[in-house]
């Protein structure tokens, strides 16, 4: 078969552009800082004994606030990337997202509860209260994942097409609860709640991005190992099983792996829209639908799309910020739209 | 940009002949917080200012300053670009995350309470005079507030002893749309007792109202603050939108009022004594008008 490019051209290319946006994220910000100052005090930050000299305030901005928010922008495009991927690989249809199986919607309960329960809680114990928002975002995402999962088997068989529809009736679900805990906030609660939904890697921390790098460095070393088990589900799934791929437990590892990616992806960032949805068809489109190169391009793609995002939302209002849901649903909406027209020609 | 920074240098260096400890002050302010932004104006700072939050409006020439967003969704290294040496807010700004950012940088964060009350405003006006160097003029104002507002609660005595405290209900809109209701534990709820008003609404915070419950209640007095409109437009889209609501006592009889909706954000503001009198003028007409 065919492709617009040579995988191997393809990952020249993504990785080239991986290390592009890591050094634009961690060059540029509505605080310019000399070129000069950046690299010294990156090299500072590797460990390199440079004079410190002047260096304070780019060591400070690079270290503190560039270096997390690249990280977190990392994992976060990488994992949703490849969570978009294992949902349009389960379901076999390009049209799914990480949304489907429940847990965006599921996170997005849990934080309308945190957000609006936890100012009538008011008085959190001070080293819980900022983790508060994340563990239940994270929590309501895989809650809600299982229920769908479980709605879905039926006889020890795992029906994809009824897990579908108990997704859609799930999110109906949650967002009706998230739609009565908007009634019960108050101003201050809703703004907060209305700009979670638009997702932020602002104000990342080192003590909130650790567990977020560990689940998405998990599940992006362990989903491409099932490649080939993915290709052949694309046959369908009596093919697969024929072909002895142990299909139960590779939908079983799909949902987990989705669940817990993209949980810890929007527990650290908010809702981010587009980026699993778009990236894997980007990446399908350049070089064709074998997972074992799709797999690991769209953590590349994911990664460097959303740094470059991140880069617009930063810059765009600076010292303001925008949201970066904003950004990624005018870039992807619109691209998206093109690659559907472009299919139909 | 360039200008001010040299107007900042100019008031530095007068400043510096002024007083020794004057330089130890913070000259570079960044504000997230209207009310907050107003007593600092108020206060002479306003040459300080380099940058100020969305909910910042009034002196109306704030809004020539940078943009640093809304309050509770700062960006630390925006703000750090303007190189601010403090960062004074209300409880709500953050996030907490974004905040330690900015301190870390060396940059002084000053939290203050929007709690509506006079304590908290004493408060709140002596840590900005103390950051500002107008100890004294912080006082003069703290002082004039109070008597502001103990003159308006006499004259809401002496005009309740002879009238009845009309019953009223705040609409919050945006174009005249389905408006919000301001309940109790409001900063609209505060306002409209300050002004002799007896809120019919029951319920707590800002939440929408179903018509017919609304013209049930039939309030005397309605009190509308449009996001979007402003004076007669306000009122027309309002009635337009709500066409019960012209069924009410306070529609038949023209007591459907206008109050700015910036007063209500971010505890007790300087322009508030002043339209708390236009208020409670409107809700007695018969008493004399209280002196300005």
């Amino acid at each position: 078969m065919s492709t617009l490019v040579k995988p191997r051209t393809l990952f020249i290319g993504l990785t080239l552009l991986c290390v592009l946006a890591i050094w634009l994220s961690l060059a540029l910000g509505p605080v310019s800082l000399p070129l000069l100052d950046t690299l010294r005090a990156a090299l500072r930050l590797m460990g390199v004994p440079i004079e410190a000299s002047g260096l304070e305030q780019a060591e400070l901005i690079l270290g503190q606030i560039r270096l997390p928010r690249t990280l977190l922008g990392l994992a976060v495009g990488g994992v949703l990337a490849l969570s978009g991927v294992a949902m349009q690989g389960l379901f076999r249809n390009p049209l799914a997202d990480p949304g489907l199986v429940g847990v965006s919607s599921g996170a997005a309960l849990g934080a309308a509860f945190a957000i609006v329960g936890g100012s009538f809680l008011g008085g959190l114990p001070e080293v819980f209260g900022p983790y508060l928002l994340s563990l239940c975002a994270f929590l309501g995402g895989l809650g809600v994942t299982a229920l769908v999962y479980r709605l879905g088997r039926r006889n020890g068989q795992t029906h994809v097409a009824t897990m579908l529809l108990a997704g859609i009736a799930l999110t109906a679900l949650a967002s009706s609860a998230v739609g009565l805990f908007t009634y019960l906030a108050d101003d201050a609660t809703l703004r907060t709640l209305t700009f979670w939904n638009l997702g932020s890697l602002n104000g990342a921390s080192y003590s909130r991005l650790w567990p977020l790098l560990l689940v998405s460095a998990g599940v992006a070393l362990w989903l491409p190992r099932r490649a080939k088990a993915l290709n052949a589900l694309l046959l369908g799934e009596s093919e697969a099983s024929h072909l002895g791929v142990d299909v139960e437990r590779l939908k079983r590892e799909l949902v987990f792996c989705t669940a817990l990616g993209v949980g810890a992806a929007v527990a650290a960032a908010g809702m981010i829209g587009f980026v699993g949805l778009v990236v894997p068809h980007l990446v399908r489109f350049l070089a064709g639908p074998d997972h074992r190169v799709l797999l690991p391009a769209s953590v590349l793609a994911g990664a460097s799309l959303l740094l470059l995002a991140d880069l617009v939302a930063r810059l765009a209002l600076a010292p303001a910020e925008l949201p970066i849901g904003i950004v990624t649903a005018l870039i992807g909406a619109p691209f998206f739209l093109y690659l559907l027209l472009r299919g139909r020609a | 940009m360039r200008l001010s920074a040299s107007a900042i240098a100019l008031v530095v260096g007068l400043m510096l002949n002024h007083a020794a400890h004057a330089s130890q002050l913070p000259q570079r302010w960044v504000s997230a917080g209207g009310a907050l932004s107003e007593w600092v104006a108020a206060l002479g700072g306003e040459s300080k200012l380099v940058g100020v939050d969305t909910t910042s409006q009034h002196p109306a020439s704030l809004k020539a300053l940078p943009s640093i967003g809304y309050q509770r969704q700062l960006s630390a290294e925006g703000i750090l670009s303007l190189r601010p040496q403090v960062l004074v807010g209300t409880e709500e700004m953050g996030p907490p995350p974004v905040l330690a950012q900015i301190r870390s940088a060396g940059v002084q964060v000053e939290m203050f309470s929007a709690r509506p009350d006079l304590p908290t405003l004493k408060g709140n006006l002596q840590h900005l005079g103390a950051l500002l160097g107008s100890e004294a003029k912080a006082s003069e104002l703290f002082t004039g507030y109070e008597q502001a507002l103990d003159q308006q609660k006499r004259w809401v005595a002496t005009a309740q002893a002879t009238n009845k405290a009309p019953g009223v209900l705040m609409l919050l809109g945006n174009a005249g749309g389905k408006p919000l209701i301001a309940g109790k534990d409001t900063a609209a709820d505060w306002v409209l007792q300050q002004a002799g008003g007896r809120n019919l609404a029951t319920h707590s915070g800002y939440k929408p109202f179903s018509v017919e419950s609304l013209a049930g209640l039939s309030p005397e007095v309605l009190v509308f603050a449009d996001r979007a409109l402003t004076g007669e437009a306000a009122r027309a889209g309002l009635f337009k939108e709500n066409p019960i609501l012209a069924s009410t006592p306070a529609a038949k009889h023209a007591r459907v009022f206008e109050l700015d909706p910036t007063l209500l954000v971010g505890g007790l503001g300087p322009r508030l004594p002043q339209s708390l009198v236009q208020l409670s003028a409107d809700f007695y007409p018969s008493q004399a008008k209280p002196a300005r």
